[in-house]
């Protein structure tokens, strides 16, 4: 049978400002009809600039240079606007990264729906708005008729990224481009859309090119897999053999940096002793003004003890709170409750003293703003040097400790990459030889590589000097491979603490039970 | 910081915005010297000459030389401009970080006052407070330096608490600095950047309102040669000689560019993302 | 919109005529040492400064002036001018009338250029137009009201004698006449204007038209119009909304050059007479009505804007 999608030989370059990078480099794949094909690569390795490509909205930038891209058999370049028209949104369908970004805020969203069905089969609006609602109850909308005439701002992450959905398949397309549709929802989210796109392709039995940075998950729903790698296809396997028999070393790579709970990194046991225990700490947000009144709850009434050298996981999605109690044990936000450390009682940010604020360090999510863009490396690690008693002198050692060269102490931030920055806050905050590192998602914006190399550099750290890790995260396989105890946080409250090893033994909190059953393994068998 | 000169002429607008400020930085401080005819020199024989080889940009009612007087009255008009712009600049960004540091309802009630203050125009305030103080450059200095501080103190206000949520500054106080460290070292180099931008651009808006305001015949008094004052007398004469109005209409145009291009240039070169 | 959110807006505006009518009373009244001083000059005799003093109840309490001034000014009674011994408050508002129908002028103007001026350099960004409007936008903002008036009315009346010069007739008496004496102030005031929203529309189409859902929009295979008109020129005008409100700021602003210029009866003209014939009931009248005007102007605009995007509710 004739492929859906076939790319031959294609080429793609960026130009700005005289000089010219290669996006896409002599890429070649084909669709077969009815054939979900799996686009694996890291940021930067050209995968969404392939998507741009087939659906031809390139910037104004780029060149290409040599290649088809021919669907159904047609030259999808040699196509001018008005065919192109014809073909995106009725024949060739996208579903997006970030559903909230992907809607128009102004625009209701059944609206959103119809006007493809106005637009590509010319159905007069109240017949566009009758299919539109069938589409929404298809993509399992509780309630289509009131969804419709809601606007973004007022759906869920999980309904948005529905409409997205039942906007692209409501022509019934012939390819589907998913670029990423599970990566901005939280885990139980994610794992339900991923249903439905199986479900979807069940039923339409469309072709499919299924975008994503994890090869784990790709694993579950592509037929093949390609991996993508500085705008080169590196290696072509069927989805069921790629994780047990990887043939490239960058994929060897990418399946040993794909987090695994059957895998763990942690081999030693936590010590016996508390290094710090919290007991019933509650933290609220008031946001008072003269004209304005609102309270909101970060964390309630959550007790646990932290040992020597545990690594105590944290999980739950965005708003359970888990990022409240990382401000709270680092003293940047008030609470109620208490904080009991080496033998003495914290009741405030106010009562941590130099020793506690030594010993408790934190390193934040976002490698962006955590680093002062206007001081250099080595004012950076200078700081925390000077303050809790060590020497300016041993800045190139903390820089080695955290694998980056001593030249690093004279660059500004802007100069670094995502992982070197997170690397810098890691030196940070180990330059005050702290017993206590409070580690708030640190990975959450690294890709796999490097959020292994990451996740190895601070066991690493840990072995070396004996620190204790809190470790927050959404991802539960992470947490299984690196955790002695996992602490589960739902809706502000602790729901389960219990050592990793007991997760896939049954007796756990509901909400537990649902993270661990939309955490699956990788397909290795 | 360093090198933000460098980054500036890499860019467009501040390349085209430092050559047009050059002229008029020189007449600021040089301008009397330079000038070829004494600003105030009155010649019967030489009234409405066009522009010439004698007089380059033509003379006004009393014959006394335009370009002279131009060059003289730059350092009042843009002088003006630049101190008026300096102090409203600094004690709106005194206002604005101490509301952005307590925080709080105190903030709040703060900020609430300063928009309503906001809802009195420029050159509303700045004539009001020049209808009880007097007529005069000082005291345009001043009531322009009182209409700019409002607008200052909210801008410098949302830049700091913009710095303030970022998480180096949360890093800094886990840490325990003192909050001298955190706003000068931490807070305040990524705070000056954008106010600099923003009250150069008010710097042109300044050099308009101080022109406004002699034209109006409440700054600078006759026969000082301020460029505001010398259209205003110009208006009499506009069909027997438009060059009294377009010369100096033309240097307050320039300058007025020249800082609007210098501020857009200014935000690039001091943005630290981008790169050097 | 919730009850609460427009509760807090009257509250807003309440507070910030407050604030207005301070600052007004303050700087005219309290903080020149002797306001009788003001109003005569230095060279008055003691006992015409007396009976000034007395007449304004200068010997009262800075609080009891400002309150037996406030509430009568609360029922649009601003007290007597000192120039014509009228009633300053019906001849403020008299005024205020001319100058809000050269405001919509001048506002009439700015959209129908602004807007498509704006929308053609998003588009055609980089090319001839997109150069065209920058450098309409930055002579805009770098030129006086009081220059281009200046040069407008060197060109259209002396030169081409295309307009009227000077003058105002109103609309009611004699329309053609009316609007052509408004078209040059209209323009002038407009430039500014034209200058600023279409920049600012500029670069907030070129922000949505780089949005995911502008690319969403094109990658449905929907018409380049509804692209263009439904999807991304209704969110880049939300905020030009706003910024069209707080110009009307510089719009008060510029009126009062421009009618000084252009000898148009309205309020900025009333007060520069007052100023010079340091006419105090009329100064602070004048003063207060801009400023309610300009605040009643941006609560009209924040509800304008929370009715259009629907976002804003819950904030």
């Amino acid at each position: 049978m004739s492929p859906v999608l076939s790319i031959e030989n294609y080429r793609l370059e960026y130009r700005s400002s005289g000089t010219a990078f290669r996006a896409l480099d002599d890429v070649s794949l084909t669709i077969g009809p009815g054939e979900v094909l799996g686009l694996v690569g890291e940021s930067g390795s050209g995968k969404s600039s392939l998507a741009a490509a087939i659906m031809r909205l390139l910037p104004p930038n780029s060149r290409e240079g040599g290649g088809t891209i021919r669907f159904q058999g047609e030259d999808l370049r040699a196509m001018g606007p008005r065919q192109l028209r014809s073909v995106r949104g009725r024949r060739i369908a996208m579903v997006f990264q970030d559903p909230s970004s992907a809607l128009n805020p102004t625009l209701t969203l059944g609206r959103q729906v119809s006007e493809v069905l106005e637009t590509h089969r010319g159905l007069t609006p109240p017949e566009a708005r009758a299919e539109a609602l069938a589409m929404l109850r298809h993509v399992e909308i509780k309630d289509p008729e009131a969804l419709f005439a809601r606007y973004p701002h007022e759906a869920s992450g999980g309904e948005k990224q529905r409409v997205v959905i039942a906007a692209a398949f409501a022509c019934h397309p012939e390819l589907v481009l998913l670029d990423e549709p599970t990566t901005a929802l939280d885990v139980l989210t994610g794992a339900r859309i991923l249903e439905l796109v199986r479900r979807l392709r069940a039923q339409i039995g469309m072709a499919g090119l299924y975008i994503s940075h994890d090869l784990a998950l790709v694993s579950r729903v592509a037929d093949r897999i390609a991996v993508i790698r500085g705008g080169r296809i590196v290696e072509e396997q069927p989805a069921a053999t790629i994780f047990r028999n990887p043939r490239h070393p960058y994929t060897r790579l990418l399946a040993e940096a794909a987090p695994r709970p059957d895998r763990r990194l942690t081999t030693d046991e936590a010590g016996a002793e508390p290094l710090l225990g919290l007991d019933s700490l509650s933290v609220r947000y008031d946001r008072r003004g003269v004209f304005r009144r609102r309270a909101a709850t970060g964390a309630e009434n959550v007790s646990f003890t932290i040992r020597e050298r545990e690594v105590l996981g944290v999980i739950g999605e965005s708003g359970s709170g888990k990022s409240s109690l990382a401000r709270a044990l680092a003293g940047l936000v008030r609470f109620e409750g208490t904080i009991r450390f080496t033998g003495r009682s914290v009741k405030g940010p106010g009562a941590m003293d130099r020793a506690y604020r030594r010993a408790v360090q934190i390193v934040f999510q976002s490698p962006d703003s955590s680093l002062n863009p206007r001081q250099r490396v080595r004012e950076i690690l200078a700081r925390p040097l000077k303050m809790f008693g060590g020497n300016v002198a041993e800045i190139p050692r903390l820089l080695d400790e955290v694998r980056l060269a001593p030249n690093y102490a004279a660059r500004y931030p802007h100069e670094l990459s995502g992982g070197e920055k997170q690397r810098v806050a890691i030196a940070r905050a180990f330059a005050a030889r702290p017993r206590l590192v409070i580690c708030d998602e640190i990975t959450a914006a690294l890709d796999v590589s490097m959020q292994a190399s990451v996740i190895e550099l601070l066991l690493a750290l840990r072995a070396a000097h004996d620190t204790a890790y809190l470790f927050i995260t959404h991802d539960l396989n992470l947490i299984a491979e690196v955790a002695h105890r996992v602490a589960v946080m739902y809706r502000g409250r602790l729901v389960d603490l219990l050592p990793v090893a007991q997760l896939r033994e049954g007796d756990v909190h509901p909400y537990t039970g649902a993270l661990i059953a939309a955490s699956p393994l990788p397909v290795t068998a | 910081m360093n090198g933000w000169l460098h980054q500036l002429i890499r860019t467009r607008h501040g390349v085209l915005g430092l050559i047009i400020l050059a002229p008029v930085a020189l007449a600021v401080v040089l301008g009397p010297q330079l000038a070829p005819n004494d600003p105030n020199a009155i010649s019967f024989l030489a009234r409405f000459s066009s522009p010439s080889f004698h007089h380059w940009l033509g003379t006004d009612e009393f014959g006394r030389d335009l370009l002279s007087r131009i060059l003289v009255g730059a350092r009042e008009s843009v002088g003006t401009a630049l101190s008026a712009t300096l102090l409203g600049t600094l004690s709106g960004a005194i206002l604005g970080t101490a509301s952005a540091y307590v925080g709080g309802r105190a903030d709040e009630a703060i900020m609430r006052t300063i928009d309503a203050i906001m809802a009195i125009p420029a050159l509303l305030l700045a004539l009001l407070v020049l209808s009880t103080l007097g007529k005069g450059a000082t005291d345009a200095t001043l009531a322009i330096a009182i209409s700019f501080a409002p607008g200052m103190a909210r801008i410098t206000r949302s830049v700091a608490l913009a710095a303030r949520h970022q998480d180096y500054v949360s890093a800094a106080i886990a840490r325990g600095e003192g909050s001298g460290w955190i706003v000068f070292r931490e807070m305040g180099p990524n705070v000056i950047a954008p106010v600099v931008v923003e009250s150069t651009i008010r710097v042109a808006f300044a050099v308009m309102l101080v022109a406004s305001l002699s034209f109006l015949g409440l700054g600078a008094q006759p026969p000082a040669p301020e460029w505001g004052l010398m259209i205003a007398e110009g208006r009499e004469y506009l069909d027997q000689a438009p060059w009294m109005i377009i010369a100096p209409g033309a240097a307050i145009a320039l300058t007025a560019i020249g800082f609007n291009l210098l501020g857009d240039g200014l935000r690039d070169a001091l943005n630290p993302r981008v790169g050097r | 919109m919730s009850a609460g959110w427009f509760a807090r807006r009257v509250l807003l505006i309440g507070y910030t005529l407050l604030v207005v009518s301070l600052v007004v009373f303050a700087v005219t009244e309290i903080l020149p040492a002797d306001a009788a001083v003001v109003i005569l000059g230095q060279n008055a005799t003691p006992a015409a400064l007396a009976a000034v003093r007395a007449r304004l109840g200068l010997n009262d309490p800075a609080w009891l002036q400002y309150w037996h001034w406030l509430w009568p000014a609360l029922h649009g009674n601003f007290g007597i001018s000192m120039r014509t011994d009228q009633p300053v408050g019906p001849e403020m508002f008299a005024a205020l009338g001319r100058s809000l129908l050269l405001a919509a002028g001048a506002i009439f103007l700015m959209l129908v250029v602004a807007i498509p001026l704006g929308l053609a350099a998003a588009l055609g960004r980089g090319r001839s137009i997109d150069l065209l409007a920058g450098l309409i936008s930055y002579l805009g903002v770098s030129l006086p009201e009081f220059v281009t008036a200046t040069l407008l009315l060197m060109i259209f009346a002396d030169r081409l004698g295309w307009l009227p010069a000077t003058g105002y007739v109103p609309l009611t008496q004699n329309p053609l006449a009316g609007l052509s004496h408004l078209a040059l102030p209209a323009l002038t005031v407009a430039l500014v204007l034209i200058a600023h929203v279409s920049r600012m529309l500029r670069s907030e189409m070129i922000d949505v038209l780089a949005s995911e859902y502008v690319r969403a929009a094109r990658l449905k295979g929907l018409p380049w119009r509804i692209v263009i008109f439904r999807h991304a020129l209704r969110n880049a005008l939300l905020p030009v909304i706003t910024v069209v409100a707080l110009d009307v700021g510089y719009v008060l602003g510029g009126i009062i050059v421009v009618e000084e210029i252009f000898a148009i009866p309205g309020i900025g003209r009333a007060l520069i007479v007052a100023i010079e014939a340091r006419d105090l009931p009329a100064i602070q009248a004048a003063a207060v009505i801009m400023a309610a005007t300009y605040a009643g102007v941006n609560f009209l605009a924040d509800i304008a804007y929370a009715l259009l995007d629907k976002r804003i509710r819950y904030e």
